[in-house]
């Protein structure tokens, strides 16, 4: 570096007047410009949490929502060069500062990190799928899924319910949030656990349905075992319809 | 006739790619600019809808790229890996201008998102001069600086003219001239405006920016690009025209979008004083 100390020091004190409101007296400045800085670097971080988290927005009161703000300002290092990321910096701080419990809104964290995730599924990088095929055998390939998705696990369900709701609903809620592969438009699906179940093995230990179903009827002995295949066979029709599953491999052994 | 009509191919006149407006770009039924410019932070590496919309616009237009993090005045290490993601996104998209503001973004690892002033002293040269080097060597080309707005004054120890002219002499970089910046900066330090501009490297301008502002006081004026460009604007980049050989010249308009109509307007008018000036004879009388 080859500012002097001085200089460096100046500039410490610049942007800690703007993230601060602190220690406005910086050495060959004008008061009314150094407000300004501060006005404009604040709202450029309130626009941005108000875009990305409009129903948190509504649901918190002014003072909590500036304090938020504020807060995340002075005292958050944000890491990155994408404004549009800068949301889920907030969410990780709102978390990791406890404000669910400081506002008695303990949906807090999961409100924000679902309108975070949203915002992601819409706006991260194509991710293209291994080579598929459109037709194939249900039970015996295996599946190709569309590559474009989060599950998600929520304490309350903010998807469901509005916030005052959703906090007497508290439990375990899973969510798959994906990028409809033709509009991309994207959506969300409520998965039962036995659906996650279901999914987890299809996804990511790349199990075909035959070998579920015999992994099931292994593991708990039952005889009849028709309508746990029924169930896996609507929900695999679902994700189909619904372009969570695009096709099957193109690696299958049949 | 023929040489009038190359040197008004050599006119580029540019508006800056915002979601807001996108549409309109893709429809070019309102207008239809020589090239856009986007914020590489805004579009480096996103997918989907915006993506989609991203890859149609540039296969339609030349892309320029005007950044704002790399933070040239930061104190800290240049963010490498952030520049990487950059000369990638200059190479996938054959981008010919890359450019960023002589400010401060970023400092003690931590983004600001928002440009701040450099204090203009002779250590901030020689600190800024070889980071702007530093760039150049890594992209392989030259770095275009642009003369930012300022609110206050931060310790200076030199005009705003010599330390911007020091920069580009000692680095090497190339100018961007936001010529409404030039306008504000004159209205809030009280300095003359064309005498700025006498007093500019002229010829290591690549590239000018208009836009409009907002005077939130009396005695200050906000660069917001959500106006208008005022007619004292205009006549300044008349003045400045007048005095160069032809560079692309961006409207940036980031908020408070008007009908499309105006910002055609608005181009159509920078155009037409590109055109007054830029005429091959003149031009060919400059050069010699």
């Amino acid at each position: 570096m080859l500012y002097s100390k001085e200089t460096y020091k100046i500039e410490q004190r610049l942007a800690e007047w703007c993230r601060t409101g602190k220690n406005i007296d910086i050495k060959g400045t004008k008061k009314e410009g150094l407000k300004q800085y501060r006005r404009l670097l604040r709202n450029n971080i309130n626009n941005t949490m108000e875009q990305a988290f409009p129903i948190a927005n509504e649901v918190l009161t002014e003072k909590e929502w500036d304090t938020l703000i504020d807060d995340f300002f002075a005292n958050h290092k944000a890491q990155t060069n994408h404004v549009w990321k800068l949301p889920f910096e907030f969410y990780q701080f709102v978390q990791k500062q406890s404000y669910a419990i400081k506002f008695n809104k303990p949906f807090l964290n999961d409100l924000l990190y679902f309108e975070w995730i949203e915002i992601e599924v819409h706006t991260m990088a194509d991710q293209s799928p291994e080579p598929y095929k459109k037709d194939g055998d249900v039970n015996k390939n295996k599946i190709e899924v569309n590559p474009e998705y989060r599950l998600i696990k929520l304490k309350f369900p903010v998807h469901l319910y509005a916030t005052e709701e959703a906090k007497k609903h508290s439990g375990n809620y899973f969510l798959l949030v994906y990028r409809h592969p033709d509009n991309f438009e994207v959506r969300f699906v409520d998965l039962p656990a036995l659906h996650i179940l279901f999914f987890e093995k299809i996804v990511n230990e790349e199990m075909t349905i035959s070998e579920i179903l015999k992994e099931i009827e292994d593991a708990s002995g039952l005889e009849n075992i028709e309508a746990v295949e029924k169930n896996i066979l609507e929900f695999v029709e679902t994700m189909f319809n619904q372009k969570v599953f695009i096709g099957y491999k193109q690696t299958y052994q049949n | 006739m023929l040489i009038k009509q190359e040197m008004t191919e050599d006119i580029k006149i540019g508006l800056g790619f915002r979601r807001e407006i996108a549409k309109s770009f893709l429809d070019q039924d309102v207008i239809n600019p020589d090239f856009i410019e986007v914020a590489p932070e805004n579009w480096i590496g996103l997918g989907g809808y915006w993506g989609d919309v991203f890859r149609k616009v540039t296969d339609m237009y030349p892309l320029i790229l005007h950044g704002l993090s790399l933070s040239i005045g930061s104190p800290e290490e240049v963010d490498w890996p952030f520049l990487k993601k950059v000369k990638r996104f200059i190479k996938d998209f054959n981008v010919e201008i890359y450019s960023d503001h002589l400010t401060f973004a970023k400092i003690d690892n931590a983004h600001l998102y928002d440009l701040l002033p450099i204090p203009f002293r002779e250590d901030s040269v020689k600190h800024v001069v070889k980071r702007i080097k530093e760039v150049q060597d890594f992209l392989e080309r030259p770095l275009t600086i642009e003369n930012a707005s300022y609110y206050t004054p931060v310790a200076a120890e030199m005009t705003e003219q010599q330390f911007i002219s020091s920069i580009v002499e000692e680095s090497g970089c190339k100018l961007l001239l936001d010529v409404n910046n030039v306008y504000v900066n004159a209205f809030n330090h009280n300095y003359d405006a064309k005498e700025f501009i006498d007093n500019m490297p002229l010829e290591k301008v690549m590239y000018i920016h208009m836009a409009g502002h907002y005077k939130i006081q009396p005695d200050l004026i906000i660069d917001t690009h959500g106006e208008a460009i005022i007619d004292p604007v205009f006549e300044l980049f008349d003045y400045t025209i007048e005095k160069m050989t032809p560079v692309p010249v961006l409207l940036e308009r980031d908020f408070d979008f008007p009908e499309m109509e105006e910002l055609k307007n608005e181009m159509d008018r920078l155009r037409a004083i590109c055109t007054k000036h830029w005429t091959s004879d003149v031009i060919q009388q400059r050069n010699i």
